[in-house]
């Protein structure tokens, strides 16, 4: 969004903020599921929306649209929580070394690649994960995967967080949540390879 | 030398700047000589670049549904 486009959300423009919903909406949704789980992730959105709107004349531009957004759902999942009594979806899902890495089947005994890397044919970032078919495949991993793998992912590759301020959303250590982040784009690398490969996923 | 399959375990943290100098140059030794690492650590650069745009859009059903509840919620407070 460019300057002037921003300052006049910032006034209140309503057709701005809803370029600003169409562009965020699902992405928001995507991050609170991890958090609150999916059949209360639309409703913690709708509300963090409203608080959005309410607040956005005070957005100073330090950090990302997306990530100014993204800490709103997150306090907002976080009240959700606290008004019902309930921890972090994931709060008991045990050590992040239990969970399986995607590539591991990938190197021979020595450690030496046995299915290496098919060469990508996308050269732009938003390019690559566009296709429809990709598409419902990363919806399937996404909602296979651990949630805290899930909940990585969201909070610091698509919404741009800073590592510190996850680990202390999550109260995790920062050599559990490198490895949360590594298995989940582990995930994500194995199954857009083998659609690169394959065509299928 | 390192592994590929420790090369994979510290490309994020390659990614991200955090690896100690003598870490990095382990690992940018071993990339300069294998194409199937270069590769490896090329494309996920690129996917993490790509997370951002994972998320399809909202319809204008959905944008609608949401901007209700914001005039919704205005109308209430006066």
């Amino acid at each position: 969004m460019d300057k002037d486009s921003l300052e006049q959300l910032k006034l209140g423009d309503q057709k701005l903020f809803s370029e600003l919903v169409r562009d965020h909406h699902h992405a928001l949704i995507a991050l609170a599921t991890p958090i609150v789980g999916r059949s209360e992730a639309e409703e913690v959105v709708q509300n963090a929306w409203v608080k959005a709107y309410k607040a956005i004349a005070n957005f100073e531009g330090k950090s990302a649209l997306r990530t100014w957004l993204s800490r709103i759902v997150i306090n907002e999942a976080k009240m959700q929580l606290r008004s019902r009594k309930r921890e972090l979806l994931f709060a008991d899902m045990g050590d992040a070394h239990e969970n399986h890495d995607a590539l591991t089947d990938r190197f021979s005994d020595k450690g030496r690649w046995k299915h290496s890397p098919t060469n990508w044919h996308v050269d732009s970032p938003d390019a690559l994960l566009m296709s429809s078919d990709l598409a419902r495949c990363l919806e399937r991993l996404l909602a296979e995967i651990p949630a805290n793998q899930r909940a990585m992912l969201e909070m610091r590759d698509a919404s741009g967080l800073p590592f510190d301020e996850i680990c202390n959303e999550l109260s995790i250590s920062a050599s559990n949540a490198r490895v949360l982040l590594h298995r989940a784009r582990a995930a994500l690398f194995e199954l857009v390879d083998r659609y690169q490969e394959t065509g299928e996923c | 030398m390192l592994s590929c399959r420790e090369v994979v375990q510290d490309a994020d943290q390659l990614l991200a700047g955090e690896l100690t100098w003598q870490r990095r140059m382990s690992l940018q030794m071993h990339v300069l000589m294998c194409h199937h690492c270069r590769r490896y650590i090329k494309q996920l650069r690129l996917l993490i670049r790509g997370i951002p745009f994972m998320h399809a859009k909202a319809s204008d059903d959905e944008v609608d549904q949401v901007m209700a509840h914001i005039c919704s919620g205005d109308n209430s407070e006066h």
